[in-house]
């Protein structure tokens, strides 16, 4: 009897383990997958695949400008949502009332709760007619308006973690603070924010990781030409694309090498947004770690 | 130089405003770094614009003056060199944020005449850089320098315009969609089929296909989600699986979604076509590691000594499980389960080439049947605007997307506040 109620307890680990084991698989299956069907485009282009020229036609396929689209639109919407998006966590976790922040910590949930197709959509109806008119621009279609996306959508990611961070800065810190004459603002300023830097670095990081990830929305509102403009960061010319707008937009129609070369697009987005994951889950791990100790 | 006498001016301001409980500078300032930005910024703009050269130079001469001011007294009053950096990056993210939506059309930049876009851009980017650094050093300046309640004050101002500018955007998109979209939804849309390229007709099957979508991610990511979670929480000992698990529910987490659509494409289109069996496969990895952080963090949240009083009274670690510890947690894992299925309902990139057709999928007699989707309605009826008379419905769609994906989180809310359990 005790026998076969311990090999049960043994049966229902093991279980749990095969389950638990299923984010590993599913990792592995989606490297696998995603490099097999990438791979004939480095066999056969190598290293061109870096390349700035695209064309279909003359069967050229490099994706150096959609790189460099990403960074670009990456670093408008981080210039956006980073100072933004940490002096609003600063406001929450520090001076709003606890009432409003009641009130408002939801509000800035329901910001991440809105589809990224609905941003996309808002965007082209709104946005894109609006830059065209007061930027006078061909389009209206830009790097500017994808960073203008990006940096609201990432918003929330960064709000809600530095917040966590900051919150997760035990009292005694401040208490100690506040008890040597400090300022509240002081506290803030001189105790909390470094104690709680490298959660606010690990929020930052996950944004940045959301907004190059990050495909319906700015694919909608890029000009979706693959070419660098010029000059390279003029952020109002109608070219320039991103690494995800390039899959999205051409997956439907290409055929043959231009296929493996966009599934080479998915394998660099993955390997980018992999890194930054683990980037992200080292520096919040160090401060659970510190705060624990202290 | 000797700025001596400055520095005596500056103590008697500070002694006057330590005096009075509201910081009558710090408004002071931040009037007037809105002032010569708007001063400096129609200056700019009407230089090319009127034709009086006397009104121009006169202009220029003031803005010049004014930049000059605001350069003296930054460096008069010793600021550190990261304030600076920290106060163009606030004052060009403020200013770009305020000025660019409240200038008319007829204002707009095109009086630059310039057709270079270089030279547009970098005029663009010169006045704001400028007007960032002035309205941003001007109205930082009260919180380092001021040691009294002012410096209070004046930091939970401009943290509230912060989150003000967050608000903004949202506020623009929820009304916009709620004005424009109530309108368009009526029985007719809701129960019947597109037709005419979504320029006629409802939206029924596409409806019916998200609903679906749904309960087929429930079923793929819950059992393992949640399984997951257990493991993690109550089993594992910390070591090198639970991390590595740790580290692949991370990159999980992290996965563009345009990423996981791809993979089905390559993984399950071949094994089931284009169905709603491969979608929901992939939304329920999609929605996997929000259903894992969730259900650990609600068993973490379940004392130790609850499960210790269990093992004492003879109860095996399968039946502390599931008779102590999942019953108190079950609402904040539901919770983060409906969250996760709600972020399901309104994602695009992972079933565009999996699972939905834009037209005529219909409903699906079964799960190797293709479905319609709002979210990928929507992208279809947004790449038509502007050639087809879609908009009211595409209005209508996106009003309707956003209730469902806001009414499952707003659920999730609700579960979270009524059934929570405190220890």
């Amino acid at each position: 009897m005790l026998l076969s109620r311990t090999l049960k307890e043994e049966i229902i680990k093991h279980i749990f383990l095969v389950i638990a084991a299923f984010s590993i698989f599913i990792i592995l299956f989606i490297f696998f997958f995603l490099f097999s069907e990438a791979y004939p485009a480095f066999t056969s282009i190598g290293f061109d695949i870096f390349n700035t020229e695209w064309s279909v036609s003359k069967e050229h396929y490099g994706i150096g400008a959609a790189i460099f689209g990403t960074l670009i639109v990456t670093i408008g919407a981080m210039l956006i949502a980073i100072p933004l998006g940490i002096a609003s966590a600063i406001f929450l976790a520090e001076l709003a009332p606890y009432k409003l922040r009641v009130f408002l910590k939801p509000i800035i949930e329901l910001l991440a709760g809105i589809p990224s197709i609905v941003y996309g959509f808002i965007g082209i109806v709104l946005l894109i007619k609006f830059l065209r008119i007061s930027f006078d621009s061909l389009s209206g279609y830009s790097y500017l308006a994808g960073s203008l996306i990006l940096g609201v959508m990432a918003l929330p990611i960064i709000i809600s973690m530095s917040d966590d961070a900051l919150k997760a800065v035990p009292r005694g810190f401040k208490e100690a603070s506040l008890a040597v004459g400090a300022t509240k603002w002081q506290t803030i300023r001189k105790v909390t924010i470094p104690s709680a830097i490298s959660g606010i670095s690990a929020a930052v990081i996950m944004g940045i990781g959301r907004a190059v990830g990050e495909t319906m929305a700015v694919s909608l509102v890029l000009p979706n030409i693959m070419k660098i403009p010029i000059p390279p960061f003029d952020i109002f010319e109608s070219t320039g694309t991103t690494l995800t707008a390039l899959i999205v937009n051409q997956m439907g129609e290409s055929s043959g090498i231009q296929t493996h070369v966009l599934f080479s697009a998915a394998v660099i987005l993955f390997l980018i947004v992999a890194i930054m994951s683990i980037a992200s889950n080292i520096l919040r791990e160090r401060i659970e770690k510190k705060f624990k100790g202290g | 130089m000797d700025f001596d006498f400055l520095e005596d001016r500056i103590d008697a301001i500070e002694a006057l405003v330590k005096d009075h409980p509201f910081s009558l500078l710090c408004y002071g300032t931040l009037l007037y770094s809105s002032l010569v930005a708007l001063i400096g910024f129609s200056s700019i703009v009407t230089m090319t614009y009127l034709g009086d050269i006397l009104i121009r130079s006169l202009l220029l001469v003031l803005f010049l003056l004014i930049f000059i001011l605001i350069v003296y007294s930054y460096f008069v009053l010793h600021q550190k060199k990261k304030l600076l950096v920290m106060s163009i990056i606030a004052g060009f993210v403020i200013l770009s944020m305020i000025f660019i939506p409240l200038l008319p059309p007829e204002y707009g930049l095109r009086q630059f005449d310039i057709d270079a876009s270089l030279l547009k851009f970098l005029a663009t980017s010169i006045i704001l850089v400028i007007l960032g650094v002035a309205c941003g050093s001007l109205s930082f300046q009260p919180l380092y320098h001021f040691k009294s309640k002012a410096s209070e004050k004046s930091a939970y101002y401009i943290l509230l315009v912060s989150i003000l500018l967050v608000l903004y955007p949202l506020a623009i998109i929820m009304g916009n969609i709620i004005v424009n979209g109530v309108g368009g939804i009526t029985w007719e849309f809701l129960t019947e089929d597109v037709r005419r390229l979504g320029t006629e007709g409802g939206i029924f099957p596409a409806l019916i296909g998200t609903l679906l979508i749904m309960i087929g991610t429930a079923l793929v990511a819950l059992p393992l989600g949640i399984g997951c979670a257990i493991y993690l929480q109550e089993y594992a000992k910390k070591g090198i699986l639970v991390r590595i698990i740790s580290i692949c529910v991370d990159i999980l987490q992290g996965t563009p979604s345009i990423v996981h659509g791809l993979f089905g494409l390559a993984f399950f289109v071949p094994l089931f076509g284009i169905s709603l069996l491969s979608g929901a496969l992939i939304m329920g990895f999609l929605t996997l590691p929000i259903i894992i952080r969730a259900s650990e963090e609600a068993l973490r949240s379940v004392p130790q000594n609850i499960r210790e009083g269990s093992y004492a009274v003879g109860a095996t670690k399968w039946q502390t499980i599931r008779k102590v510890v999942l019953p108190p947690a079950l609402p904040s894992i539901i919770t983060g389960s409906v969250l996760g299925l709600g972020r399901a309902a309104g994602e695009t990139a992972p079933i565009m080439f999996t699972a939905v057709y834009f037209i005529g999928a219909g409903i699906p007699q079964n799960p190797l049947q293709p479905i319609q989707a709002l979210p990928y309605h929507l992208l279809e009826l947004t790449r038509l605007i502007g050639y087809k008379s879609v908009d009211q419905n595409a209005w209508a769609t996106a009003f309707l997307l956003l209730a469902i994906v806001l009414g499952v989180n707003a659920l999730a809310i609700i579960i979270r506040e009524k059934y929570r359990v405190e220890f």
